[in-house]
C-alpha cells in the first residue's frame, strides 16, 4: 500500500468533513471555530498534515505538499465566503423584529343595536325616507289620543305607561324642515310607548305625502327578562299619500326584510291595533332555517317581526288629513327584536350590559 | 280564550285536526297560543282573541269565524218546545236547545232601569231549583275552557258566558228585597261585600243592581256575597243584561276587579243577546235538571240598539289593498258573518250586526274583506315616490359621525336606560331638577335620567367588576330635567390606560388630559374650539382640582372671541359617586358630557376654502417663570389680548417645575408662530412682536424670561 495513496485519501476525506460542516456554519464563531479546528498553527488538521511533509521522500513531498496547499486555499477561500456571506446576511444596526406587536390605537365598538339602526335607516333613505328623531318624553294627546286610543280605550291597557310625576319640555324635531316644534305646545307627561307618537306630530306639520322612518327609544312598565327591557327600541314607518295600499306595505316589508336577512318571505297575518285598519303582523320566513323549522322560529319556519297597518281614517282626522282623498300605512319595528334574530343574541339584558367583550364583536 | 273542539263542533261540523284548523284561523286574525289534546280524542284550542272582538270570546263567536274560513253554515241555537234531559254530550254534544220564554212587563220580578245610558237593557227571570253539582259532561267542558266547576246554577251561568259570550248573574231571589231589580247608580258611600268577601265602597258614577233596600252586585263586574246562591236556595232571578262598556271598565278598573264578565262587557256585549242567553239558560236548566224556569223573561229595554249601517264601496277595497275582490268574495265573507248587504251605488250598503261593536266604518268592512280573503291575495308591490325626498335630517347624520368619531378614539358605544335611581341622579343634577317617574317599576327605575353618565358609569363598574380593567365607554342619548327639557348629549368614561399598553414604551393610566383630548376633538368636529374653564366648585360628581367645564365657541383664524357658550363638564369622577354607582372606589374614571345641541351650533353652514400660505412661518420659542397658580389660559388670553396680526398660533409645548426653578414659580414654554399673508416676515418684525409679548407677560404675569 502507497503511502501517498493513503495520505491523499486523508485529504479527500478532510475535503468532504469541511465542505459539509462550512455549510452548516451559521455563525462567526462557528466559522471560526470550524477554521481553526482545520488551520490552527497549533492543532489544526490541515496544519498536522503539512507538518508531516518533512518525513516524506522529495517527490511525494512536492506532490503532496501541493495537494495540501490546495486544500489549504480552499478552507481560506471557503471561510472567508462564509464570512462574507454571514455578514451579508446579518439585519442592519436600525433592524426591528417586525414579528413583535404592533403599536396598537384602540378603535371602539359600535352598539349592536345602533349598527341595526343605521342598517335600517341606509334601507330606507335609500328608498327615499326622511329619516327623523321625535321626543322620547310625549303628551297623552300624541301617544295615545290621536292614535285613535281616547281615554278609557282597553288598548291603552296593552301597553303599560310610565307617567312623569310632572310635567316637562319634551325634544325638538323637524328643525331642518323649518317646522316649529309642537313639542313646546303640549308638557310632555309620560315616556312614549312607541315610536307611532311621531306619525302625529309629523302629519299635523307637514302635508302629505309623507314618507318617513323614525327610530328611537320607547318605555313600557315592563320587568327586565329573557325578551323584555322597560326601555326598548323601535322604527316607525310612515307612508301616506294618493293610492297608497296595502300591497305597497307588503312590497316595502319584502324589500326591507331582504336587505337586511337576506331573500326570506313574508307573511301577513290579521291582527288588532287601534290605529290601523286592516292591522297586520309580518312574519318573515325563518332566515336561519329556510322555512323548514328550528329552534329559532320554534318548528314553525316563521318570524314574528313587525307590526303594521293601513292608517286609520280616524288619526287622519285628528291630525286634519282628509281620508277619502289619501291612504297610508305604518309600521312599528322593535330594533332589539331585529338585532336578536340577526346576530343569534338569545337574551336581550346583553344589550343593556354594555359588557365590552359583548360589544368587541361587533364591527 | 280555549276552546273546546267538541263544543266547536256543536255549532259548526268542521273537519279536520286541531293543528289544522289552528294553522287556518291564525291567519284569518286568531294566533293560537297552544292546542292541548285530551285524553278522549278531544282538543282545546287556545285562541287569542284580540282586544276588539269581544264577539269572538265565545264558543259560538269563533264558530263563525271558523265557518267562515271552512265555507261552512254554522248552527244557531233554537227554540225548543220538547226540551230533553242532557245526561251526557250527545252526538254532536247538548242540543243547542232554547226554552220558550214568554216576555211579560212584569212577572215575578220587577225590573226599574233608572239609569238607562249605563244599562241599555236587562232581562230577568225566575226559576226554581235544586241547588247540586252539574253532570260530568258540563263539569268537563267548563274545566276544559279553564273555568273551575262549582254548583249547577253557577255552572250554567258560566257555560252560557262560555258557549254565547253573555255574562250571566244569578240572585237567591229570597234576598231580592221587594221582589225588585233597581239598576242604578251606587249612592254616596254605598258599600257591598262583594262574592270574594270583600267589603268594597262604591262611588256614585259605578253602577250596580239593588233590591229594594241596597245593592246587590256591581253591574257587570262582580255580584254581592248576600244575595249570593246557597246550596239552600230554592227559587233564583236570573240576570242577563246589557250594559255599558266604558262604565264597567271604570268600575272594575277603580275597583281593581277583572273577572270573565267585566272583561265582555267592558270590550262591549250584544245588546241584542241578553234574552236568547236566557233561553238557553233556562233551557239548560232544565237539560241538566237543575231546576224549572216559570217560563216568563222580564224584558227592559229601554234604549234600543239598532244595526249600524255602512256603505262600502268597490274603489275604496282595491283602493286600500292594492287588489281587486271580486263582488262574490266579497258578499260571501261579509254573509257568512253576518253582514246584511244590499247592492248601493258603487258598491253595497251593509247592515252590522250589533255583536260586531269593532265595525264602525268602511275601513272596518274591508278589513273583514281582507282577513277572510286572505292577506296573501294581496300583492307586493312598491309606494310611488311622488314628490322629491326631503332633506335629511342633520341630527342622524350628526349622531352618525359621533359615533364614528368615538369609536375612532378607542370609546365603544353604551346604550343605557333612560331612568336611573334618585340617589343617582342627585349626584349628577340638583334634586329640583331631577324628574320623577309616577309609578316607577322599581326604585332603580324612580327617575328619568338628568344625565347619561349614572349609566355609563354604571356600565364601567360591571366591565370592572367582571376583571376589565381599561374601559372606555360612550352614550350618545336624550337626558331630562325639569328646567331644561329633554336634551341630546354625549358622554363618555375613561377608566384604566390611557393609551394601548406596548412592550416598547411605559404604561400609562388615563389623565386628565386624556377626557380633554376627547373633548377637544368633539368640539373640533362641530367647527368649534372648547376651552376649560377650571371649577373652582365643582359639581358633586367630579374631583376638585381635575374639574373644568367646557366653554365652547367659535373657531377663527386668531382666536376672535365669538360668544361662547357652556356646554358640558370634563374631570375625574369623585370615588364615592363612583362607588353608589358600582364602580370600585380605587378605580380612576375619567368623565365628561357635553350638550350636542350647544355645540352643533357652531357647524359652519358653507365653508369658503382658503388655498395654503404661500410664505413660510417662523416659530419663536420662550420659556418664562410664571407663578405655579398661574393658569396657562391666563397667559394664552394675555397674548391674544396683544391682537397680534401676525401671531398665528400659540401653544405651551414645556411645563416644568423642580431643580432649578425658585420654590411657587413654574417654567412655562411656549412656542409662538408668525406668518403674514403677503410677504415673508423679517427677524426684525417679529422680534417686535417678541418683544411685546414678553413686555406684556411681565406687566400682566411678572414673568421673567429665563
Amino acid at each position: 500500500m502507497s503511502e501517498t495513496a493513503s495520505d491523499r485519501s486523508t485529504i479527500d476525506a478532510l475535503r468532504e468533513d469541511f465542505r459539509a460542516r462550512i455549510a452548516a456554519a451559521s455563525t462567526d464563531a462557528a466559522v471560526k471555530t470550524l477554521a481553526d479546528e482545520f488551520l490552527s498553527r497549533k492543532s489544526g488538521s490541515v496544519t498536522g498534515l503539512m507538518k508531516t511533509l518533512g518525513t516524506l521522500p522529495p517527490d511525494a513531498r512536492r506532490e503532496f505538499g501541493a495537494l495540501v496547499n490546495a486544500l489549504k486555499q480552499e478552507i481560506e477561500t471557503s471561510v472567508d465566503e462564509r464570512r462574507q456571506a454571514l455578514a451579508a446576511a446579518r439585519p442592519p444596526a436600525d433592524a426591528v423584529d417586525v414579528t413583535l406587536p404592533p403599536r396598537t390605537r384602540a378603535v371602539g365598538h359600535v352598539h349592536p343595536l345602533m349598527l341595526v339602526r343605521q342598517q335600517v335607516e341606509d334601507i330606507f333613505t335609500h328608498m327615499g325616507y326622511e329619516i327623523l328623531e321625535g321626543p322620547e318624553v310625549e303628551d297623552d294627546f300624541h301617544n295615545f289620543e290621536a292614535l285613535n286610543m281616547p281615554p278609557d280605550h282597553p288598548a291603552r291597557d296593552m301597553q303599560d305607561t310610565l307617567y312623569l310625576g310632572s310635567p316637562i319640555v319634551g325634544g325638538t324635531w323637524g328643525a331642518h324642515r323649518g317646522s316649529v316644534p309642537d313639542a313646546q305646545v303640549r308638557a310632555a307627561t309620560l315616556l312614549r310607548t312607541h315610536t307611532s307618537a311621531m306619525q302625529i306630530r309629523y302629519m299635523k306639520t307637514f302635508p302629505p305625502p309623507v314618507r318617513i322612518i323614525v327610530p328611537g327609544r320607547v318605555y313600557r312598565r315592563d320587568n327586565l327578562d329573557l325578551t323584555h327591557t322597560p326601555m326598548f327600541q323601535q322604527f316607525e314607518g310612515l307612508v301616506v299619500g294618493e293610492g297608497v295600499t296595502m300591497a305597497n306595505l307588503k312590497g316595502t316589508f319584502k324589500a326591507m326584510l331582504t336587505a337586511l336577512f337576506g331573500d326570506v318571505k313574508i307573511r301577513l297575518r290579521p291582527s288588532f291595533f287601534p290605529y290601523t285598519e286592516p292591522s297586520a303582523e309580518v312574519d318573515m320566513s325563518c332566515h336561519k332555517c329556510a322555512g323548514a323549522g328550528c329552534a329559532i322560529c320554534k318548528q314553525t319556519g316563521w318570524l314574528e317581526i313587525l307590526g303594521s297597518g293601513m292608517v286609520h281614517p280616524a288619526v287622519f282626522e285628528a291630525v286634519g288629513y282628509d281620508p277619502d282623498a289619501v291612504t297610508g300605512f305604518a309600521f312599528g319595528i322593535g330594533i332589539e327584536r331585529l338585532a336578536m334574530l340577526k346576530y343569534g343574541v338569545e337574551d336581550i339584558r346583553l344589550f343593556y350590559e354594555n359588557d365590552v367583550r359583548f360589544l368587541e364583536q361587533f364591527s | 280564550m280555549k276552546v273546546l273542539l267538541s263544543w266547536l263542533r256543536d255549532f259548526v261540523d268542521v273537519p279536520g285536526r286541531p293543528e289544522e284548523i289552528a294553522a287556518t284561523m291564525s291567519v284569518r286574525g286568531f294566533a293560537v297560543e297552544g292546542i292541548e289534546h285530551l285524553a278522549d280524542g278531544d282538543a282545546v284550542i287556545d285562541f287569542e282573541v284580540t282586544g276588539n272582538r269581544p264577539d269572538c270570546m265565545s264558543v259560538s263567536g269563533m264558530a263563525r269565524e271558523v265557518a267562515t274560513a271552512f265555507g261552512l253554515q254554522v248552527r244557531r241555537p233554537a227554540v225548543s218546545t220538547s226540551i230533553r234531559r242532557a245526561n251526557a254530550a250527545g252526538e254532536n254534544g247538548p242540543a243547542l236547545h232554547l226554552a220558550s220564554l214568554k216576555t211579560v212587563e212584569r212577572g215575578d220580578i220587577e225590573i226599574v232601569i233608572e239609569s238607562p245610558e249605563l244599562c241599555p237593557r236587562y232581562a230577568g227571570a225566575v226559576a226554581e231549583v235544586t241547588i247540586g253539582p252539574s253532570p260530568e259532561w258540563m263539569q268537563s267542558r267548563l274545566r276544559a275552557a279553564g273555568v273551575r266547576p262549582t254548583s249547577n246554577l253557577v255552572d250554567i251561568t258560566n257555560y252560557v258566558l262560555l258557549e254565547l259570550g253573555q255574562p250571566m248573574h244569578a240572585f237567591d231571589h229570597a234576598t231580592i228585597a221587594g221582589g225588585q231589580i233597581r239598576v242604578r247608580t251606587a249612592r254616596p258611600g254605598e258599600t257591598l261585600k262583594t262574592l270574594d268577601g270583600r267589603q268594597r265602597t262604591l262611588s256614585p258614577d259605578m253602577l250596580v243592581i239593588a233590591d229594594a233596600e241596597h245593592a246587590v252586585a256591581v253591574a257587570g263586574v262582580m255580584g254581592g256575597a248576600d244575595s249570593e246562591v246557597t246550596a239552600e236556595t230554592k227559587t233564583i232571578v236570573l240576570e242577563s243584561a246589557h250594559f255599558n262598556a266604558l262604565s264597567v271598565r271604570r268600575t272594575s278598573k277603580a275597583l281593581g276587579l277583572k273577572t270573565e264578565a267585566s272583561m265582555r262587557f267592558e270590550r262591549g256585549t250584544d245588546p241584542r243577546l241578553p234574552v236568547t242567553a236566557m233561553e238557553r239558560a233556562c233551557a239548560l236548566l232544565e237539560m241538566i235538571g237543575a231546576g224549572t224556569a216559570r217560563g216568563t223573561v222580564v224584558d227592559r229595554y229601554p234604549v234600543r240598539v239598532e244595526p249600524n249601517v255602512l256603505k262600502l264601496r268597490r274603489e275604496r277595497i282595491t283602493g286600500l289593498l292594492g287588489v281587486s275582490i271580486p263582488d262574490g268574495d266579497v258578499r260571501r265573507v261579509l254573509e257568512a258573518l253576518g253582514f246584511a248587504l244590499r247592492d248601493a251605488d258603487a258598491g253595497w250598503d251593509v247592515t252590522v250586526p250589533t255583536r260586531r261593536v269593532d265595525v264602525t266604518r268602511e275601513v272596518d268592512l274591508i278589513e273583514e274583506v281582507a282577513r277572510h280573503c286572505g292577506f296573501d291575495r294581496i300583492p307586493t308591490t312598491f309606494p310611488a315616490l311622488t314628490v322629491p325626498p326631503p332633506p335629511l335630517d342633520p341630527r342622524i347624520a350628526r349622531t352618525r359621525q359621533l359615533r364614528a368619531l368615538a369609536t375612532g378614539q378607542g370609546f365603544s358605544e353604551a346604550v343605557t336606560f333612560g331612568f336611573t335611581s334618585a340617589p343617582a341622579a342627585e349626584a349628577f343634577a340638583a334634586s329640583e331638577a331631577i324628574v320623577p317617574i309616577k309609578n316607577p317599576l322599581s326604585e332603580a327605575f324612580a327617575v328619568l335620567r338628568p344625565s347619561l353618565l349614572p349609566g355609563l358609569v354604571e356600565s364601567a363598574g360591571r366591565n370592572i367588576r367582571r376583571g376589565q380593567r381599561d374601559v372606555q365607554l360612550f352614550e350618545v342619548g336624550n337626558r331630562f330635567t325639569r328646567q331644561d327639557g329633554e336634551s341630546q348629549a354625549i358622554a363618555f368614561i375613561w377608566t384604566g390606560a390611557g393609551r394601548t399598553p406596548h412592550w416598547s414604551e411605559r404604561t400609562r393610566d388615563v389623565d386628565f388630559f386624556d377626557a380633554a383630548s376627547f373633548v377637544s376633538t368633539l368640539a373640533d368636529t362641530f367647527d368649534a374650539a372648547a376651552r376649560l374653564q377650571p371649577l373652582a366648585t365643582p359639581p358633586t360628581y367630579l374631583v376638585a382640582g381635575q374639574a373644568a367645564e367646557i366653554i365652547a365657541g367659535g373657531k377663527s383664524a386668531n382666536g376672535g372671541a365669538a360668544s361662547t357658550v357652556r356646554v358640558g363638564h370634563v374631570g375625574r369622577l369623585t370615588p364615592n359617586v363612583g362607588e353608589l354607582l358600582g364602580l370600585p372606589a380605587e378605580v380612576a374614571g375619567y368623565v365628561g358630557e357635553v350638550d350636542i345641541e350647544s355645540l352643533a351650533q357652531f357647524r359652519r353652514t358653507a365653508l369658503k376654502a382658503t388655498a395654503p400660505p404661500r410664505f413660510p412661518a417662523i416659530d419663536r420659542d420662550i420659556s418664562i417663570l410664571v407663578d405655579d397658580t398661574t393658569p396657562a389660559q391666563a397667559v394664552r388670553d394675555t397674548v391674544r389680548t396683544l391682537a397680534l396680526p401676525q401671531l398665528v398660533s400659540l401653544r405651551e409645548f414645556d411645563r416644568y417645575a423642580g431643580k432649578g426653578i425658585p420654590e411657587g414659580k413654574v417654567s412655562l414654554s411656549l412656542r409662538l408662530t408668525f406668518r403674514a399673508a403677503d410677504r415673508t416676515l423679517t427677524d426684525a418684525e417679529v422680534q417686535s412682536a417678541m418683544d411685546d409679548v414678553l413686555s406684556a407677560l411681565e406687566t400682566k404675569h411678572g414673568a421673567a424670561q429665563r
